[in-house]
């Protein structure tokens, strides 16, 4: 149970930062903080117990049948990744309070950063595949919100969306690799996947899941050739740098690859295509490092080449091997969190993050400056820092790989020249920007920044040079304990010392010392050649100019069906219902034994009726309003219809919703000519006739299969049976709504409100001038007093019924939705009567909470029922004997219904009554009911 | 006896019920111009609606079930909004000067002095929302 709080406190704890903010920034950060220490105590109180080697397990079956399980566990690799997670979050959180500029809305960015923590923890103590899918699909999302959290920069936009895309692509792949492991194996839990890994290795489809599974850590990664994304999200704010593309999302891949070692490693497909992908990336990750200006490009291109080296370790697979991934994986954390950090520092003190207009900053900075060298001494892999030690032991493990890879001396040689690089760009890093000569002017004068941002890089420092110095105290338990959740080998016995005599491995790194800075010389001579001259094969540029190409071709698609003609997007609509429904039915239809009906004559009249009519709308069809009024009358006779065929509460619901729609209607029809322009060819005529021909046999045919044949006949009569003792109520409609259906009622309800939001948005969108008359004493002539007394003396009278209507429609013809329809058209008699202005002063009702409150008192009704053990909506009701009134009812479906009125009132008032605040056409003229037709 | 009465009662209440909606709808087409067409529907929501609803009213008493008088809040209702929508049909059609008859000349009704411009809305900042 602690182990889903770990992940909940974060989830849920991000709403407080945006809710303290009236409050201030300092509450609003202090609330982040609070949220991170809670969590961080819940996972402190496991700890123990895991390090014992017993971690906490958690499993809640979610949905059994898809072999989704909320199951989670905190064996070594989880605690290693989680203790990154939430003690560097920390960290990152009190640098961000300090970094934010007072421009930026602080509540929302640890709002995001809080929903990143809770679903980052949400992948490291996963114990089920598809959950760990579902938490990434998260971390991608909310790490789209961060990297694109200064909307207004062009380039943080275009990162944010070059992430989600490989990202998100990523993720899909990933879907498919656990689904395809998932039934190879028989299971989704990662615990019998291991068990299962003879099998799964021999399986026809243990390649393709590989692969896709590892298409999707790479793309998380930023693994060659998807390394180009990690760069251009550098545009978000430096706390989210140095939290997700340094110390925990990127890592997201390689902790998806260390946690499927056991159950997928040890093949030779995973070793060259791991092991390959990881060395490639170490050394173009750390060759563009040495070509950058930009501080964080190249922190950002170091972490893919320290990531690239990880995963190389992890594909080479043998036990130390494993050992020395995940001590590199607390090392880099470590190191690139600080750096970022210190980076951030710079660009946020210096104004500038250019390393041809920094230097010489030691004088300036000098508490920053030593530790940032020191980080960057680390990221180099000098001694006596951690970074030294996990360097050390990759080298070392490159002598001794488990299969061939070419002459023995080729992967060894290869990585010391990674080695190499990454010395060369660390010099570059740290020298250029600390060390050497002052530029003239900085864009502003550089001083210390507020402790609140020194004190983690601090922190952070001081953990790598303890590391470095007592690596086998502080590094070495939990390392082991991560190694063996992360390998099918036993790993025992870890031991980590600074100095093992003069091996290959000192060698190695000593050549790649000397090379580095040799290569840091040479620097001001390449670097300007592969600026100006020699091109590099860019990811980016082929990225874009992939999306550019598919979204040509989205235009042209869309030109096809859409080219903006209201008329031709729904003749394509028409078009394809008559096509499948139509074939659907020539499937289905059954023989038409021609029977004597017996047809009611006053049905006949309706009918009849309804035809003229209908005939009397097409042959008005350009006279707007005279055509609104047919139709008014046809929405009548269907209500008449209803009522004749003995569905009362239809007929009021039609009613209803018929006032309200030609209201609206009105509403939009202001804003046009009064009669619509003579635009059809003769052609398009004949095609539109067609069109129009088919779709009402097809409809025809549907309405007359139903009526002749009801299937549902056992359906009715369980209804029926079941109304009052199983709904309480004797209006069978009304039950139906709100307790048998009441799932979809639900659903069609929050339907309801977001297409208000949507009118709503698209109102605000289009940026209409408001016409608004000022809220004095309305004007006699526009406002007549008549009906404006009588508007006013309605509305109790109309709200009276309509609380009758809702009261009364368990068990009589009513019901929440009609009384929310006749809450509104009260209302918006009071508009009509008085104009906007006037009545908002006087009656300023919150739509938007109104549609929200609606929704939740829903829900809620809802909830209430699993809090006392039952499904979700499952209704109760009770009898009781009140002295005056006599026996009354109490059902929580009128909880139920009190939300649908709520969310239906508000939907409706708030579609009309900013309708109503744009202002008339300007073209319009009045219209003339005496004109005649040409 | 009684019931012969009563269906007698309600039958001749339906007949007058429906004549003068018949009247109403009559007056509502035939009428020479717009403001005396107006006058149609009052003889129909009035009388028409009022008998039928009487009717309905006196057979339900008389079937046994008791004198229910919530029909009679139809009429109330009706009474209260029928005038109000003719009075603003006429404004409105006072204020879109719509003709009388084929020569076009202004109503009795009409005062010459009042002004018969739309009034037009100042177009000023909306409030704060």
């Amino acid at each position: 149970m602690t182990l889903l709080l770990v992940i909940l406190i974060p989830l849920l704890g991000a709403m407080l930062p945006p809710l303290m903010m009236r409050w201030g920034r300092g509450a609003s950060a202090g609330s982040a903080i609070l949220v991170t220490l809670a969590a961080l105590g819940a996972w402190g109180s496991m700890v123990p117990a895991a390090l014992r080697g017993e971690g906490a397990t958690f499993k809640l079956p979610w949905i059994p049948a898809l072999g989704l399980n909320l199951s989670l566990t905190l064996d070594g690799l989880a605690l290693l990744f989680s203790g990154l997670i939430l003690g560097i979050g920390l960290l990152v959180v009190l640098y961000a309070k300090d970094y934010l500029y007072k421009s930026d809305p602080m509540g929302r960015f640890f709002a995001y950063l809080l929903l990143f923590m809770g679903a980052m923890l949400g992948v490291v103590l996963s114990a089920n595949l598809l959950l760990t899918v579902v938490f990434w699909e998260l971390t991608s999302i909310t790490s789209f919100l961060l990297i694109g959290f200064w909307g207004h920069r062009a380039d943080a936009r275009r990162g944010a969306r070059m992430a989600l895309t490989i990202t998100g692509l990523g993720g899909l792949c990933f879907l498919g690799g656990a689904l395809l492991l998932g039934h190879l194996a028989g299971t989704f839990e990662i615990a019998e996947l291991t068990s299962l890994r003879d099998s799964t290795l021999s399986h026809g489809w243990y390649v393709p899941a590989l692969v896709l599974i590892l298409l999707g850590a790479f793309t998380k990664s930023a693994q060659f050739p998807f390394q180009f994304w990690l760069p251009q999200a550098m545009a978000a704010p430096t706390p989210v740098s140095s939290y997700l593309h340094s110390a925990t999302m990127v890592k997201a891949g390689v902790f998806l690859i260390a946690r499927l070692h056991p159950a997928l490693g040890g093949s030779e497909v995973w070793f060259y295509l791991v092991g390959g992908v990881g060395l490639a990336t170490l050394l173009v990750g750390a060759f563009l490092a040495n070509l950058a200006y930009d501080l964080k490009g190249l922190l950002a291109y170091s972490t893919v080449s320290h990531l690239g080296l990880i995963v190389a370790l992890l594909g080479i697979g043998t036990q130390y091997a494993v050992v020395a991934a995940i001590f590199h994986i607390l090392n880099h954390a470590l190191f690139k969190a600080s750096l970022f950090m210190s980076a951030g520092i710079v660009d946020h003190q210096a104004g500038t993050r250019d390393l041809r207009s920094l230097g010489g900053l030691w004088r300036l900075l000098p508490f920053t400056a030593p530790l940032a060298l020191i980080a960057a001494a680390a990221m180099a892999g000098l001694p006596p820092l951690n970074g030294f030690l996990s360097k050390e032991l990759f080298l070392e493990q490159t002598l001794e790989l488990p299969f061939a890879a070419g002459p023995w001396w080729l992967v060894p040689a290869l990585a010391t020249l990674g080695a190499l690089l990454s010395m060369g760009y660390a010099v570059r890093f740290g020298v250029n920007t600390f060390l050497g000569p002052q530029p003239k002017t900085f864009p502003k004068p550089p001083i210390e920044p507020p402790w609140g941002m020194r004190i983690p890089v601090a922190l952070l420092v001081a953990g790598c040079v303890a590391i470095g110095l007592l690596p086998d105290l502080l590094g070495a338990p939990i390392v082991e304990l991560a190694a063996a959740a992360s390998s099918y080998l036993e790993v025992e016995g870890v031991h980590f010392a600074l100095w093992h005599g003069f091996t290959p491995a000192l060698l190695m790194s000593g050549i790649a010392i000397v090379g580095g800075v040799g290569l840091w010389y040479l620097q001001r001579w390449f670097v300007p050649v592969f600026d100006q001259s020699i091109p590099l094969p860019s990811g980016e540029r082929l990225f874009r100019a992939t999306i550019a190409g598919l979204v040509d071709l989205s235009r042209s698609a869309k030109r096809a069906f859409h080219p903006g003609k209201l008329q031709t997007a729904i003749a394509w609509m028409i078009l394809s219902v008559v096509l499948l429904v139509g074939s659907a039915l020539l499937v289905k239809l059954p023989r038409w034994t021609p029977s004597p009906a017996d047809i009611d004559p006053s049905l006949l009249g309706g009918v009849a009726l309804l035809l003229l009519a209908i005939g009397a709308a097409l042959y008005f069809h350009r006279r707007r309003a005279v055509s609104l009024a047919i139709l008014g009358a046809v929405g009548l006779l269907l209500s008449m219809g209803f009522v004749y065929l003995s569905a009362p509460d239809l007929a009021l619901t039609q009613l209803s919703v018929e006032v309200s729609t030609i209201v609206l209607m009105l509403l939009a029809l202001h804003l046009l000519p009064a009669q619509s322009v003579k635009e059809r060819v003769g052609l398009h005529h004949l095609r539109d006739g067609v069109l129009a021909l088919g779709a009402a046999v097809v409809v025809g045919t549907l309405t007359w299969l139903l009526l002749i044949d009801p299937p549902t006949s056992a359906t009715s009569a369980y209804y029926l049976a079941q109304s009052k003792p199983g709904g309480g109520g004797t209006n069978v409609v009304n039950v139906i709504l709100v307790d048998f259906r009441g799932f979809d009622t639900f659903g069609e309800v929050i339907v309801l409100g977001i297409a208000a939001l949507g009118v709503y948005a698209m109102l605000f969108g289009m940026g209409l001038p408001t016409r608004w008359t000022r809220p004095e004493t309305p004007d006699e002539s526009a406002y007549p007093l008549m009906l404006g007394v009588v508007a006013r003396v309605l509305l109790p009278l109309a709200l009276v019924v309509g609380i009758y209507l809702f009261l009364r429609g368990h068990n009589e013809p009513g019901g929440g939705f009609v009384a929310g329809l006749v809450f509104s058209a009260a209302i918006i008699l009071q508009y009509l009567a008085s104009g906007i202005g006037w009545t908002q002063h006087k009656m300023n009702i919150p739509f938007h909470p109104l549609i929200a409150l609606g929704i939740f008192v829903a829900g809620l009704t809802g909830v209430i029922a699993i809090a006392f053990g039952q499904p979700f909506l499952r209704s109760w009701f009770e009898y009781y004997h009140v002295p005056i009134l006599g026996e009354i009812e109490l059902a929580s479906a009128m909880a139920f219904d009190l939300g649908v009125t709520l969310t239906v009132v508000g939907g409706l008032l708030m579609v009309l009554v900013n309708l109503s605040k744009l202002p008339r056409s300007t073209s319009v003229r009045p219209l003339t009911l005496a004109e005649e037709e040409d | 006896m009684i019931e012969l009465l009563s269906e007698v009662l309600v039958s001749a209440l339906i007949l007058v019920g429906a004549f003068f909606t018949l009247v109403g709808s009559l007056g509502l087409t035939r009428l020479r111009d717009f403001f005396a067409r107006l006058h149609g529907p009052t003889k129909a929501t009035t009388l028409g609606v009022g008998s039928l609803l009487l009717a309905s009213l006196v057979f339900i008493a008389l079937e046994g079930d008791g004198l229910r008088l919530h029909k009679v809040l139809i009429a109330i209702f009706l009474f209260l909004t029928a005038p109000v929508s003719a009075h603003l049909l006429a404004k409105a059609a006072i204020c879109l000067k719509v003709g009388t008859g084929p020569a076009g000349e202004v109503p009795e009704t009409f005062d010459a002095t009042q002004s018969l411009e739309i009034p037009r809305d100042p177009v000023s900042t909306p409030p704060a929302t």
